[in-house]
């Protein structure tokens, strides 16, 4: 079980964005991904979910080629991995259980009374309480990536890639949200992988870290492998120091 | 001097290229749309508050350009028709133009504004906030969940709008000849029938179906392929609306080519 690129492509117009990834997460790990704005990294993980399709290579999912699915087993694979969107993208127009719900309605042979126990048990796992009425713009910007995260695990996924969950929140909150990952893991056994810019949270959560850099990943390893690797990139990237890149080039 | 030669070119060309991309966008989610319609348990339960949001809302606006359209219409006739025929005339010509021109047209390029424009917009947003992203994560073909829905409304609801606001320009009409002119209620329903076949109705439900058609399905193709945020939104509205408003005008002279 696990989610593998091979060789993937991916350019728009001129620009290449993606040059040849070749990534593998295994079962029941957290895996980061770091990188510059606009290295690719969300375009790496909609590839992921068939949102995005590869020029070329392959992107497999349970050993399943995503882009050669048809329609109904695309819809199986995408009910096994929950997509937890940088700015949560829940439907305003919905309240927040109809929001959780919406994965479960697509589910077969699922009665509305266990739509609407598996909503609050979701919405409880991510420590949100009276919100069910609620509409998105009444939350705050926490409760709202929560909320995106609890419809993100309603169908109850194998995989979880997140896209910057903790990006535009205050530390007490992004460490809320890293504990809720982590939670995710423990207690869900689900394997993740993480966009983030917040090394700190990438150090709590992660169990490898890869940087994406110019199309290709550039360095993978363990949080130890990380923090002790003398890449140059790498370190301008988690010091902040665009200075430490500079002298290599 | 020669930049005022290339610029005109250049924006002509970019214009056609545009149109073109434009074209094609819409023809391959009107091939979507079409293969969409068979996951009638996605859309199936979005008909009705479409129907709603687009037809049953609409009626007011409808109305109320339908009720000042019916008044000048009949004053115009009376105007122009004095001492040359008799005032019944004046119904013949309110009956004859609400119901084979005015009354579609005038609707449809009002909807054009009004539901085009919501159409457009809510899809627009729903691009660029990720919302149509996470649809597709959730497995929901958004072609089906969005864009088959509306249009769908779009056809069955513009036809129901049309008739109710030509009825009500023809009996604004009926009131001010009567408030307005010095014509009896006789008169001016002698005139209503004179000329009146019922195939005109027929036609004017052929011409709303199409507008609705129009209407919808260009906003849900602009909504669809919006990019960039905010601006991107305000964009693929306007286009939305001068695109199906100039589809009308030119559909509503191409259906009196081949019909009357």
């Amino acid at each position: 079980m696990s989610i593998e690129l091979r060789d993937v492509h991916r350019a728009f117009r001129k620009n290449d964005v993606l040059r040849g990834i070749d990534l593998e997460v295994v079962e029941g790990e957290t895996l980061s991904l770091i990188g510059y704005s606009g290295s690719g990294k969300s375009v790496l993980l909609k590839h992921i979910v068939g949102l995005i399709t590869p020029d070329r290579g392959e992107v497999l999912v349970d050993g399943k080629n995503v882009n050669q699915l048809d329609v109904e087993e695309l819809n199986e694979v995408r009910r096994d991995v929950g997509y937890v969107f940088q700015f949560a993208a829940l439907f305003d127009s919905m309240s927040i259980a109809d929001n959780v719900a919406m994965g479960l309605r697509r589910v077969p042979g699922l009665y509305e009374e266990e739509i609407v126990a598996r909503v609050r048990e979701c919405l409880a796992l991510v420590d949100l309480d009276n919100v069910e009425e609620r509409y998105p713009s009444e939350l705050s910007g926490g409760m709202v990536k929560r909320a995106g995260l609890a419809r993100a695990i309603a169908t109850r996924p194998k995989y979880l890639l997140y896209d910057e969950p903790t990006t535009g929140l205050d530390p007490v909150t992004a460490t809320v949200i890293d504990r809720l990952i982590i939670r995710m893991k423990e207690d869900l056994g689900v394997t993740g992988i993480v966009i983030t810019h917040d090394m700190e949270s990438a150090f709590r959560i992660s169990d490898r870290i890869a940087m994406l850099h110019e199309g290709r990943l550039r360095v993978i390893g363990t949080v130890r492998e990380i923090q002790e690797s003398d890449d140059a990139f790498l370190r301008a990237f988690i010091e902040g120091r665009p200075e430490l890149m500079e002298s290599t080039s | 001097m020669n930049g005022y030669v290339v610029t005109p070119v250049r924006y002509l060309g970019r214009w056609s290229i545009r149109a073109i991309r434009s074209l094609g966008s819409a023809g391959y989610l009107a091939v979507g749309a079409v293969g969409a319609l068979k996951n009638v348990e996605i859309w199936g339960g979005r008909l009705v508050p479409q129907m709603v949001a687009i037809g049953v809302a609409s009626v007011p606006i409808a109305l109320f350009i339908a009720t000042f359209t019916g008044i000048v219409l009949t004053l115009q006739a009376s105007y122009t028709l004095t001492d040359a025929v008799p005032m019944y005339f004046v119904g013949a010509l309110v009956g004859k133009t609400m119901i084979l021109e005015l009354g579609p047209v005038l609707t449809g390029l009002a909807l054009a504004g009004r539901v085009g424009a919501g159409v457009a917009s809510e899809i627009g947003t729903m691009r660029v906030t990720e919302q149509i992203d996470a649809l597709e994560t959730l497995a929901y073909d958004p072609v089906a969940y969005l864009v088959v829905p509306r249009v769908l409304a779009g056809l069955i609801m513009f036809p129901v709008v049309v008739v109710l606001a030509t009825a009500m320009g023809v009996v604004a009409g009926w009131g001010s000849s009567l408030a307005l002119l010095d014509m009896s209620s006789a008169e001016f329903v002698k005139g209503l029938r004179l000329f009146f076949e019922p195939w005109d109705v027929q036609f004017a439900a052929i011409k709303s179906v199409s507008f609705g058609l129009v209407v919808t399905g260009v906003g849900a193709s602009y909504g669809f392929h919006t990019r960039g945020g905010a601006a991107g939104v305000g964009v693929a509205t306007t286009r939305a609306v001068v695109t199906s408003s100039m589809l009308i005008l030119a559909l509503d002279a191409l259906w009196a080519l081949l019909l009357l």
